[in-house]
C-alpha cells in the first residue's frame, strides 16, 4: 500500500508532492549554505531518503527497482540505489510529477530522428536546478553568491547581481527559441544572476539563433562586435563566454576564414561544453582550446569545460589544468564502474560514469550515463561516449 | 617469435618508414615479379597455396603456433576463436576449390595469354579480422601481381605470418610480397605507394574509401569494399524439437565466429513465429548454447569502449524489460562475454557485436523485409535455416531485394573461395583481358 505523493486522489494538486517539496526545500537550503560540506554519512542519509521518496512517487522508476530487487527495504547504502540508464529517459516518463504538475521539460540534444530524453520539471524542481547550477557555477567562476533562499517559483524572483567589469556572451540561441534545452536554461539563469539583460547592451547576452533547419547557428557579426567592444578588434572589459564546443568551432572557423584574431582582456574566461553531435567538424579538446587561445587570446588555464546532461540537475567542471579532471558539487557523488562487472573500478582505471545527484529530486537520483571516464579520486577524467547504435562491420578498424 | 626481416612490417617498432623506402620496395617488388612470378603457371601457384594451407592446418606448424601464441594479445581473439577461424579458412584451400573459383571468374576462356593481373597490386587492409587480408594476398598471387599490403596499425600479425609461411615454402614467391604497417591517412607514405600501383583494393568505412579513391591517379583501378551488415533467418519448419539443437548450434557458430567482427556476421537473427519451438524459446536455447560454448571457446578480452557499448545496451534493455512484455535478456554474469536480446520490434538493429545478438520474432518473411528496409543496399549476407524448398524461395526473394550472398545459417563468416565480395568477382575484378577477335 502506498501513501503520500500521488497515492490518494488529490483535492489540491499542490499537496500531492508534499514530501518531495519538503526535500527540495531542505536541499536548496543545504546547497545555498556553501559553508557546510556534505559528508558521506549526510549524503548517504539524504540519498536513501530521496530514493525512498522516488520509489514511492515515481511509478516507472519503482517498476525498475522492483525488477532489480532494489527497494527501500533492501537498499542500505547509496551505491546500491538502482541507476537508470540515460537512454531509458527516451522511452519512459521517469518523473514524480503528475502530468498536470509538469510545467517544463528538458530534452537531450540528440539527432532529430530519435525520440529525445525527457526530464520533466515544475517550478520547484527548476528552483532546485537553478540553485544547484548557480552555486557550483559561481564557485568555479568565483562570482558573488546569490540568495538561494528565495521563494521557489519564479525565475523573476532571482536576485540580480552586479559582477563588476564582467561581460557575458552566450553562444547559444536564447531560451525562448529553445525552451527544451537544459543547457540554455542554465545559461539564462547565469545571465539573470549576473546582471540580467543589461549585460551586453541590446544583445541580451545570447548570440546564437535557430537556423531554418533547427540547427544552432551563431550571429557572427554581433558576436564579434560584442566580444571586441566595437569594430576595431580591441577589447576593454573582461569577458565570460559560454558556449557549446561546436559553437566555438563555428566561431573559430569564421575567425580563421577571415584571418581575424583578438585578445580578450586578461582574466576573461571561456566555458565550453558538450560534444559535437555532427553540428560542426570535430576537434580534440586540446586542439579546440589551442585555437581558442590563439584566436581569442584566452589562455588554456582560463578555459573551463562543463560536463552536464538534461537528465541531471547538477554539472561538473574541470579545473583547466592538466589532467583535466571533472568535479561535481558536494551534493553529487560519482562512481566509475567497470562495464564488464558493474563494480567500481580502481583509481586510474576507465569505466562508465554513474552519477548520484541529490538535485534530481523529482526524477531519479541515480543516473547511469553512456560516458566513459577515468577515476581520479573523487573526480573523473572524461574519455568520451560509448559509440552506441553506430553501425560496425568491416570498417572503422582500418586506422 | 623470431622471424627474419623479409618485410617492412618485420622491422622493429622504432623503425620509421619513409616515402623513399616505399618507392624502393615497390621497385623491388616489380623486378621480382618479372623474374620469379610471371613465368609461374596457375597450377603451380595453386599447388603452393594449398601446401601453405596444409601446413597451417598442422597443430605443430610454427606459423600457426605463433598466431595462436601472440594472436590473443594482438588481435583480442581467444586461442579457440583464432584456431577455429584459421582452420575454417585454410580448409577451403584445395585444388578443386581453386579450380571452381577460377572457372567461375575466367569462364572457359582460361588461356592466360589473354588476361593479366596488375603489375603492382596494393591492398589497404582492415584490421578487424585477418581472413580478408589473407584472401586478398592469395588472389593477388594467382593474378601474378607484385603485392604491397598496408596493414591496419596493430593488425599486421596474421598477414605477416601468412606471408612468411609463403616465403618459407617458396622464397621467390615471397619476394613478390611486401607488407607494412602504419596508421591510415599518412599522406606521404600513401602517395608514394599509390603512385606505383596499378590497382588498389581497400576495405573500410565509406569515408575511408572515398578518401583513398580521391587520392588515386585516374589510371589506377580502385576496388573498394565498403561497410556491410548481415542477418540471419530461421524458418518455422526447422523450429522442431528434433532439429532445434542443430539449428541453435549453427546460430551460435555465426555469433562466435570472429566474435561477429566481420561484415558477414549477423547483427540480428529473425525467427518465424508459430514454430513447434517458439521464438523466445529459441532465444533461450541460443543463450544456453553461448554460455556453454564460452567455456571452451571464450570470447576473449575487448576494449573498454566495446565493453561499455555492450554494458550500456544491456542495461537499457534490462531496464525496459519490466515495462514491456516483449523484451527478454540473457547475458553472461560478471562479464560482457555474450548477450541475447529478444524483442518484438521488427526493425533491424545494429549490434555492438562481440557476441551480442538480437533475436526478433516475425510472422513471416515479408515482415523481415520491412524490418531491414533501412539497411537496403548495405546488406552482405543472409544466413538461412529452412527446409530446402523454403531456403530456395527465400534466397530468390532476398536476391531480388538486393542481398549479395545467401548461405546456410552457421556458415555466414565462412564464405567459399568462389564468394563474390559485395556481389563482384573478387578475382575477376583484379585482372585485365585482351579481347582477341581474329
Amino acid at each position: 500500500m502506498l501513501f503520500g505523493c500521488r497515492g490518494k486522489p488529490a483535492t489540491n494538486k499542490h499537496r500531492m508532492n508534499t514530501e518531495s517539496s519538503n526535500f527540495a526545500t531542505r536541499l536548496r537550503e543545504l546547497i545555498g549554505n556553501r559553508q557546510s560540506a556534505i559528508g558521506n554519512s549526510q549524503f548517504s542519509e539524504l540519498a536513501l531518503e530521496l530514493f525512498a521518496l522516488q520509489f514511492k512517487c515515481n511509478p516507472a522508476y519503482r517498476k525498475i527497482c522492483e525488477a532489480r530487487k532494489g527497494t527501500p527495504q533492501t537498499v542500505k547504502h547509496w551505491p546500491q540505489i538502482p541507476a537508470v540508464p540515460t537512454a531509458v529517459f527516451k522511452e519512459l516518463e521517469l518523473t514524480s510529477l503528475a502530468p498536470e504538475e509538469r510545467t517544463a521539460v528538458f530534452h537531450s540534444s540528440g539527432t532529430t530522428e530519435q525520440p529525445p530524453s525527457r526530464h520533466f520539471h515544475c517550478a520547484e524542481s527548476l528552483a532546485v536546478y537553478e540553485s544547484s547550477l548557480w552555486s557550483w557555477f559561481s564557485e568555479y567562476f568565483q562570482l558573488p553568491i546569490s540568495n538561494f533562499h528565495s521563494p521557489a517559483n519564479g525565475a523573476g524572483a532571482l536576485e540580480k547581481l552586479a559582477i563588476g567589469n564582467w561581460q557575458l556572451a552566450i553562444l547559444t540561441p536564447p531560451p525562448e527559441q529553445v525552451p527544451h534545452s537544459s543547457l540554455v536554461h542554465m545559461f539564462e539563469t547565469v545571465r539573470q544572476k549576473t546582471g540580467g539583460a543589461g549585460v551586453l547592451a541590446s544583445r541580451a547576452g545570447f548570440f546564437g539563433k535557430l537556423a531554418a533547419d533547427g540547427a544552432w547557428a551563431l550571429d557572427f557579426e554581433a558576436t564579434l562586435a560584442a566580444l571586441t567592444d566595437g569594430p576595431k578588434l580591441k577589447t576593454q572589459t573582461q569577458k565570460l563566454i559560454l558556449g557549446t564546443a561546436f559553437s566555438f568551432v563555428h566561431l573559430l572557423d569564421y575567425l580563421v576564414e577571415r584571418d581575424l584574431r583578438f585578445e580578450l582582456p586578461p582574466g576573461s574566461r571561456v566555458l565550453e561544453t558538450g560534444g559535437y553531435k555532427n553540428r560542426s567538424r570535430t576537434l580534440a579538446k586540446a586542439e579546440l582550446h589551442a585555437l581558442i587561445a590563439e584566436r581569442m587570446g584566452v589562455p588554456r588555464k582560463n578555459i573551463v569545460c562543463e560536463y552536464g546532461m538534461s537528465e541531471l540537475s547538477s554539472q561538473a567542471y574541470d579545473s583547466g589544468i592538466h589532467p583535466r579532471a571533472f568535479r561535481f558539487p558536494p551534493w553529487v557523488r560519482v562512481q566509475i564502474v567497470s562495464p564488464e562487472t558493474g563494480c567500481e573500478v580502481a583509481e586510474g582505471e576507465t569505466g562508465l560514469i554513474r552519477i548520484f545527484d541529490l538535485a534530481n529530486v523529482f526524477s531519479v537520483v541515480a543516473i547511469q550515463t553512456e560516458d566513459l571516464g577515468i577515476r581520479r579520486g573523487e573526480d573523473f577524467e572524461l574519455v568520451g561516449r560509448a559509440q552506441l547504435a553506430e553501425p560496425r562491420g568491416c570498417s572503422l578498424m582500418n586506422a | 617469435m623470431n622471424l627474419p626481416n623479409y618485410f617492412l612490417a618485420d622491422l622493429p617498432p622504432e623503425a620509421t618508414l619513409s616515402p623513399a623506402m616505399i618507392v624502393a620496395a615497390c621497385d623491388t617488388l616489380k623486378r621480382n615479379r618479372e623474374k620469379y612470378l610471371l613465368s609461374r603457371s596457375t597450377d603451380e601457384i595453386v599447388k603452393i597455396l594449398c601446401e601453405v594451407a596444409a601446413e597451417w592446418l598442422q597443430p605443430d606448424n610454427k606459423f600457426r603456433r605463433h598466431a595462436l601464441e601472440l594472436g590473443p594479445a594482438q588481435t583480442g581473439f581467444s586461442v579457440a576463436t583464432l584456431a577455429r577461424g584459421l582452420d575454417e579458412f585454410f580448409r577451403r584451400f584445395t585444388p578443386e576449390n581453386f579450380q571452381v573459383m577460377l572457372a567461375q571468374d575466367l569462364g572457359t576462356d582460361t588461356d592466360r595469354r589473354f588476361w593479366r593481373g596488375p603489375n603492382l597490386l596494393v591492398h589497404i587492409a582492415a584490421g578487424n579480422l585477418p581472413n580478408p587480408a589473407l584472401l586478398s594476398l592469395t588472389l593477388g598471387l594467382l593474378t601474378r601481381s607484385a603485392q604491397f599490403m598496408k596493414c591496419a596499425s596493430g593488425a599486421a600479425l596474421l598477414p605477416r605470418l601468412f606471408a612468411h609461411s609463403i616465403y618459407e615454402l617458396d622464397p621467390k614467391l615471397g619476394t613478390c610480397l611486401e607488407l607494412a604497417e602504419w596508421r591510415g591517412g599518412h599522406v606521404a607514405l600513401e602517395s608514394a605507394l599509390f603512385a606505383g600501383a596499378d590497382c588498389v583494393t581497400a576495405t573500410g568505412g565509406d569515408e575511408t574509401l572515398l578518401a583513398i579513391r580521391s587520392r588515386l591517379p585516374a589510371k589506377t583501378r580502385f576496388l573498394g569494399y565498403g561497410q556491410r551488415v548481415s542477418f540471419g533467418i530461421v524458418a518455422r519448419e526447422v523450429l522442431r524439437e528434433e532439429e532445434i539443437s542443430k539449428v541453435v548450434a549453427r546460430a551460435a557458430d555465426d555469433v562466435i565466429d570472429w566474435n561477429q567482427n566481420g561484415c558477414l556476421s549477423p547483427h540480428v537473427i529473425y525467427v518465424e513465429e508459430r514454430g513447434a519451438v517458439e521464438s523466445d524459446k529459441f532465444a533461450a536455447l541460443l543463450a544456453a548454447e553461448l554460455m556453454q560454448r564460452e567455456a571452451a571457446e571464450p570470447r576473449g578480452k575487448i576494449s573498454v569502449e566495446e565493453s561499455a557499448d555492450i554494458a550500456a545496451r544491456r542495461s537499457m534493455y534490462e531496464t525496459l524489460a519490466p515495462h514491456r512484455g516483449d523484451i527478454k535478456l540473457w547475458s553472461s554474469p560478471n562479464s560482457t562475454a555474450w548477450t541475447v536480446v529478444f524483442e518484438h520490434e521488427v526493425r533491424f538493429r545494429f549490434s555492438p557485436l562481440n557476441r551480442f545478438i538480437f533475436i526478433k520474432p516475425v510472422p513471416d518473411v515479408a515482415a523481415v523485409l520491412q524490418g531491414v528496409d533501412e539497411i537496403h543496399g548495405k546488406v552482405s549476407t543472409v544466413g538461412i535455416a529452412a527446409s530446402p524448398e523454403k531456403a530456395k524461395e527465400l534466397a530468390l526473394r532476398f536476391a531480388g531485394w538486393g542481398v549479395t550472398r545467401v548461405c546456410p545459417l552457421g556458415q555466414m563468416q565462412n564464405p567459399p573461395l568462389t564468394w563474390r565480395h559485395d556481389g563482384r568477382p573478387a578475382f575477376g575484378d583484379l585482372i585485365t583481358w585482351t579481347d582477341f577477335e581474329l
